[in-house]
């Protein structure tokens, strides 16, 4: 099998692993390669996506037989083992023409665990140490290999995650039998542990496959507080379910939800940035999102006696929790007005978007149109027409995946 | 301060520009506008060069009386595609002369908004082309890339690369500007296409071969389910297809 035929299978069969991000570390060497803290996107595939790694599995054979996953045992399928040489030039070439950030490594399972984890660290460390590769790399815990070893990856690398796959311990049971939540929970333990500068410098983040079993939003971000706050992780990534595989246990769908998934990813920005808790934008009765508003413009909504927020007096707390307002807006604000007072002709000269924002703020006592129109079924409207409006001519998903 | 109807023409160097504002500065002179010398102005406007100073400390002279900060902010405007952009260096000069770095927060001021609006442009496609430049090998293992940006970053995405591939040769190309940066596995430095030529191009061996290998992986990646084609489009826009290799196949497709 030529080379070109391995990676086009080795490709495809890490594909639907959604993390591409390259941040959050700050990597020199004295060979090639640098890091950049931000990140750098190098391309963008059909789908939208960012391609900033060159994500790739080490081999696509495996022992496991989990029913979503295009490399379950049981499939008939092409099979394909990358030797540490061919990673390490297909690396290399790539990085040296600016095609990539770095490398992600992901692998199925063969023979064991650890034998697997060996055959990564093997991979890893010619790069590192013999080509003397100062990129970034993003490599997968295996689960159920033994600390040793995942201490020897993590310090090669700048990220070290492993997956949850699914959000609850049912759900695992039922498509993925040989894997077991809690050897997830041990390496993010570990992980966690013993991060530093020189272990995982990048963090660690994991990924959630949505729509493949029943679970609803509630459940979701239920497991996703959970984990920022047991193993702080940086990311949690969601990904929308493809049927890649036929089985009376997975359910038959016609698209993928990524409207849905979309609303998870603008949920997770609120747990992580935004100060909210999950119980605020969800609960038992309503356990899952509102797709035709976003996770804040429903919040705020259904908590119309907070606002309308005047812009030249309120908290950044407070800030954030406006519909519209992002971090960058949220300081910018705080950091002018102390030099003027803001009204909304400002608002526009420091670029501020104020589409949603509008409905929601007064500046200097004043609202941007007549006050009995801060009325919650008006704002409602305006905001699903917005909405609407933007979904079909832009931007509708992915925004987010930096 | 009192306004004045002339354009007022400069030597069309950074350095030359900064001196003509300090002159009028100086003289309390609001200009019309500011324009380079190769402007042509028409049957209404009137131009003016005045006698400037050349001198090369004013960069220190601009740090001292506003900030480090404010003067790496004139820099990317300077290099910016705009064309007013004279005009709002004056400007954003002038106040910031007054404020220093509290500047940054006053974007109700006059060409603040504008200012900070073109730096952030000017970052925003110096970040896009860290990515998006790609190189070739050529023979005699140099890499080589061309690029064609719509603000004057050569000099900014060097510095990247001087970091990234230090123990490589490298040269990249501006073909909008004619502008070389060319790197010794030591320094890099800038150079107009006049003054150096390229004497082969001729690609290395494997260079056909790591491309289609690239491309393939490039093909292999996407989701097809997810196809979204504007959303390829709002991240990495059609105007920069041109030399990120990968795409060469779906220029071809819509041509």
């Amino acid at each position: 099998m030529d080379l070109k035929e391995k990676l086009t299978i080795l490709a495809d069969s890490a594909k639907y692993d959604a993390s591409c991000s390259s941040s959050g570390s700050n990597r020199k060497s004295n060979g090639i390669g640098n890091t950049a803290v931000a990140g750098i996107c190098h391309s963008f595939s059909a789908d939208g996506r960012c391609i900033s790694l060159l994500k790739i599995l080490l081999t696509n054979c495996c022992i496991y037989d989990c029913k979503y996953c295009l490399n379950r045992r049981t499939n008939n399928i092409k099979r394909a083992t990358f030797t540490s040489l061919e990673i390490c030039s297909i690396t290399m070439n790539f990085y040296r023409r600016n095609y990539i950030e770095g490398l992600f490594i992901s692998s199925g399972i063969i023979k064991s665990p650890d034998y697997t984890m060996n055959l990564i660290i093997d991979a890893i460390s010619l790069l590192r140490n013999k080509y003397h590769f100062g990129g970034y790399i993003h490599a997968k815990a295996i689960p159920g290999a033994s600390d040793v070893l995942i201490k020897k990856l993590g310090l090669l690398v700048d990220r070290l995650s492993a997956n949850v796959e699914l959000p609850t311990e049912e759900g695992l049971k039922l498509l993925a039998p040989n894997k077991e939540s809690d050897k997830v929970d041990k390496i993010m333990n570990y992980v966690n542990k013993n991060k530093s500068n020189k272990f995982v410098p990048a963090g660690q983040s994991t990924q959630m496959i949505i729509g493949a079993t029943s679970e609803n939003d509630l459940d979701i971000m239920t497991k996703s507080s959970k984990l920022y706050e047991n193993h702080k992780l940086k990311r949690v990534f969601y990904s929308a379910y493809i049927p890649v595989n036929k089985d009376n246990l997975l359910p038959t769908l016609d698209k993928p939800p990524l409207l849905r998934e979309h609303r998870l990813y603008q949920a997770d920005w609120l747990l992580r940035y935004y100060n909210f808790k999950v119980d605020e934008i969800l609960d038992k009765d309503n356990p899952n999102f509102n797709l035709l508003l976003d996770p804040k413009a429903n919040w705020a909504l259904k908590h119309l006696e907070e606002f309308p927020k005047e812009i030249n007096t309120c908290s950044y707390l407070d800030l954030l929790k406006i519909p519209g307002i992002g971090v960058t807006s949220a300081k910018r604000i705080i950091s002018s007005r102390k030099y003027f007072t803001i009204d909304f002709k400002d608002l526009k000269k420091m670029g501020i978007v104020l589409k949603r924002a509008k409905y929601f703020i007064t500046c200097n006592k004043k609202y941007f149109t007549s006050e009995n129109m801060f009325n919650k079924k008006i704002i409602e409207r305006n905001l699903i027409l917005e909405e609407t409006i933007e979904k079909n001519t832009n931007i509708e998903q992915l925004t987010l995946f930096k | 301060m009192k306004k004045s109807n002339y354009i007022f023409l400069y030597n069309n160097e950074f350095i030359d520009l900064l001196n003509l504002i300090k002159l009028l500065i100086k003289k309390r002179i609001i200009p019309l506008n500011i324009k380079n010398d190769k402007y042509q102005a028409n049957l209404f406007e009137e131009t003016l060069k005045l006698d400037y100073e050349q001198d090369d400390n004013i960069i220190n002279e601009i740090i001292k009386a506003s900030s480090k900060e404010v003067f790496n902010t004139i820099y990317k405007i300077f290099l910016s595609n705009k064309d007013d952009k004279e005009i709002i260096i004056y400007y954003f000069l002038l106040q910031s002369f007054k404020y220093k770095n509290k500047i940054f927060y006053m974007r109700n001021l006059c060409g603040v908004n504008e200012a900070l609006k073109i730096t952030k442009y000017v970052e925003h496609e110096t970040h896009k082309f860290k990515g998006f430049l790609r190189f070739k090998e050529l023979k005699g293992n140099i890499l080589y890339a061309e690029i064609e940006p719509e603000n004057n970053i050569l000099f900014f995405v060097s510095k990247h690369f001087q970091r990234r591939l230090k123990n490589e040769y490298w040269i990249i190309e501006d073909k909008k500007r004619n502008l070389l940066s060319i790197y010794d596995k030591n320094k890099f430095f800038l150079t107009s296409t006049e003054n150096f030529t390229l004497m082969q191009k001729e690609l290395s061996e494997c260079e056909e071969d790591v491309l289609e290998l690239w491309k393939s992986f490039y093909k292999t990646i996407a989701i097809k389910e997810r196809t979204n084609e504007r959303c390829r489009m709002n991240f990495m826009p059609k105007k920069y297809w041109k030399y990120i290799i990968e795409m060469s196949d779906e220029i071809e497709k819509n041509s």
